[in-house]
């Protein structure tokens, strides 16, 4: 029987770990992660949905508290899930450096995953924001500089609002501790809840996520959207667990940023922000009910992953990136149909899970919110997903219609080629890990079959068809003057005042 | 002075009153600054001030430097807050190198470092 005592705690920080020496060593680097990802996912794909709770202290009595339970692990395995997809997608572009970033990344993620003391959470959240800050500024030009110099203006503004708010419920309570929050006063709460809202990106708080998702690089943005954001969920879920009144502001917010959000992804004409706005639209879906907040978004992170990694085709995807690499050595001769059938197959995919088709793995979480949810928040639930389906269905137009514009698309149809076409798809290993992603989502349904009812099954459906229908007939409006992207500081850095302000009077005076 | 006794002002409340008003300044530059270089200055002012809160309050229980040595005093200051704020010094001294970092590459390419032309 092994001490688990210490193995979590070296198990949280055996990603820094690596990342350090793979700075010294960096050809053991990419083996020795893969590795030990797939170790972590499996080892905590075998507890998710089980009751389990380790509680341990790093420092004998009195020391920092840690509790892996229900809420940690559906997010550990898809952040890991999500760096593996990455790593295993874009590996021949990286270079050590970029996985030393992505495994500190990951040690932070687990600390936040696992933490129930409101300091580690403020260390882990200011490490994650350092880590994030470092992946968008990887791009390396003028915009994304400053884009990144947004982020971490507001993310320090943020973990400042939130370390006054902690500060005052010590004053109160005498601890750091989550479970202690219950004795603290309403002003303390909002000002935590919204520091921890600015950094999970949910809608005003998260105004920063189009930006910076649509010009970071496609490996940046997947790792951004899948893990980064996870974070915030974990304590947010944890403590509308233990307060009444914070959970029911969290149905209040959710509601506002899945409808808000989302009607800014429809009208929203670069696929890359869209998938930011929808990407806020869904975290605030996640928030709405504290039991599945965390296989949530563990959904949407893994799917968010998959739909940045293949949302350019592979050869946009290199031009994207040679203004920053000069090498022009590599040719993109090798550029053959099946790859790219296979990305667009993949993106489809991974909307229709977002958009909760049956028989993905969308479907199951999508229903698990929907049964926990108060009646009065169920009608404009459902008003999201319709709007869901229809920026969805928009996205999955623009990429097929970019795909069947390629010269090579008809390809497709040549039968003679088809053999040719049966073995491309299993020459690189890239292909293996889009099938394979593509499978554990179809696979993944099978998690809850009593939930596959017909009800479920024909409305889940009829939401897709109207999607598509809603999308057919807004596609003629001409919203570029009323939609324009929120690029100025001043709202960035604003928001989290605001949104505390919205929260205290909530929770005083008008108790919503 | 009525007004005082109706807030229920106790020496504590009145001690971080002038952190209260710095955080108030730093919120106020950090929403009207035209340029990187104030909102980053402004922001160290909200951290700096955030610290002495924490400080404050540590001390609330006595001014005494909570180390244990021959000579016993009566008041010792509270040490688990001063030992935690270690931490966020660090992190704020780290955010704002990497701020002045940035300011650096972009001050390369517009030197007033003004919002009006690095938000285009």
């Amino acid at each position: 029987m092994i001490d688990y005592q210490i193995l979590f705690p070296f198990l949280i920080f055996l990603p820094a770990l690596l990342g350090f020496v793979g700075c010294v060593i960096p050809k053991i680097t990419f083996p020795l992660s893969v590795v030990m990802l797939l170790g972590y996912a499996a080892s905590s794909l075998n507890y998710i949905g089980r009751d389990i709770a380790y509680q341990f202290t790093l420092v004998g009595e009195g020391g920092i508290q840690f509790s892996v339970d229900s809420y940690s692990f559906p997010l550990i395995f898809g952040s890991c899930i999500t760096l593996l997809i990455v790593f295993g997608l874009f590996f021949k572009k990286f270079t050590h450096y970029y996985y030393q970033i992505c495994l500190v990344l990951l040690s932070a993620l687990l600390i936040s995953f696992t933490t129930v003391d409101l300091v580690s959470m403020f260390i882990s959240l200011e490490l994650l924001g350092f880590s994030a800050f470092l992946l968008i500024a990887d791009r390396n030009d003028r915009k994304s500089l400053f884009n990144s110099f947004q982020y971490l203006i507001g993310g320090g503004l943020a973990m400042l609002i939130y370390l006054i708010g902690v500060v005052q419920a010590f004053t109160f309570t005498g601890s750091f501790l989550l479970e202690d929050l219950v004795k603290a006063p309403e002003t303390a709460l909002c000002l935590i809840v919204a520091g921890l809202l600015t950094k999970s990106g949910v809608f005003l708080c998260g105004l920063w996520v189009p930006n910076i998702y649509s010009h970071a690089n496609s490996q940046s943005s997947a790792v951004l959207a899948g893990c980064v954001t996870c974070a915030g969920i974990a304590p947010i879920a944890r403590m509308s667990q233990i307060l009444n009144p914070i959970s029911d502001s969290m149905i209040v917010i959710g509601v506002i940023s899945a409808v808000i959000a989302a009607i800014y992804a429809v009208f929203e004409r670069d696929s890359g922000r869209a998938l930011g706005w929808s990407s806020v639209s869904q975290l605030g879906i996640a928030i709405l009910s504290p039991t599945y907040a965390c296989s949530y978004a563990m959904q949407h992170g893994i799917c968010k992953a998959l739909l940045f990694s293949t949302l350019y085709s592979r050869k946009a995807d290199e031009n994207l990136d040679s203004s920053a690499i000069t090498s022009s050595n590599n040719t993109p001769s090798k550029l053959s149909v099946t790859n790219e059938l296979l990305r667009v197959i993949v993106f489809v995919v991974a909307s229709l899970s977002i958009m909760g088709f049956p028989f993905l793995a969308g479907f199951i979480t999508k229903n698990w919110i929907k049964y926990d949810i108060p009646y009065e928040a169920k009608i404009i639930y459902t008003t999201a997903a319709l709007l869901t389906s229809t920026v969805y269905a928009r996205l999955i137009f623009d990429r097929i219609k970019d795909f069947i514009r390629q010269p090579y698309a008809r390809l497709v149809l040549n039968l003679p080629r088809a053999s040719k076409n049966l073995s491309d798809l299993f020459s690189s290993s890239q292909n293996y890990i889009l099938i394979l992603s593509v499978v554990g989502l179809i696979l993944a349904s099978n998690a809850a079959p009593d939930l596959f009812t017909f009800s479920a099954v024909q409305s889940a459906i009829v939401s897709a068809i109207l999607g598509g229908i809603l999308f057919v007939s807004v596609v003629g409006i001409q919203a570029d003057e009323f939609v324009k992207p929120v690029t100025r500081t001043l709202d960035l850095v604003g928001a989290p005042f605001l949104v505390a302000a919205l929260l205290l009077a909530n929770l005083i005076y008008l108790k919503i | 002075m009525s007004w005082l006794y109706l807030m229920d002002l106790t020496p504590e409340k009145l001690r971080l009153i002038p952190m209260v008003v710095l955080i108030v300044i730093g919120c106020f530059g950090l929403l009207n600054s035209k340029t990187m270089l104030r909102s980053l200055l402004s922001l160290d002012v909200i951290d700096t001030a955030t610290i002495s809160i924490f400080v404050l309050i540590a001390a609330s229980a006595g001014s005494q430097t909570p180390i244990v040595t021959a000579s016993r005093y009566s008041s010792y200051s509270d040490p688990y807050p001063q030992a935690i704020i270690l931490t966020a010094i660090v992190i704020g001294f780290a955010t704002q190198a990497l701020l002045c970092a940035i300011a650096l590459r972009l001050g390369r390419r517009s030197p007033m470092l003004r919002y009006r032309d690095l938000e285009k």
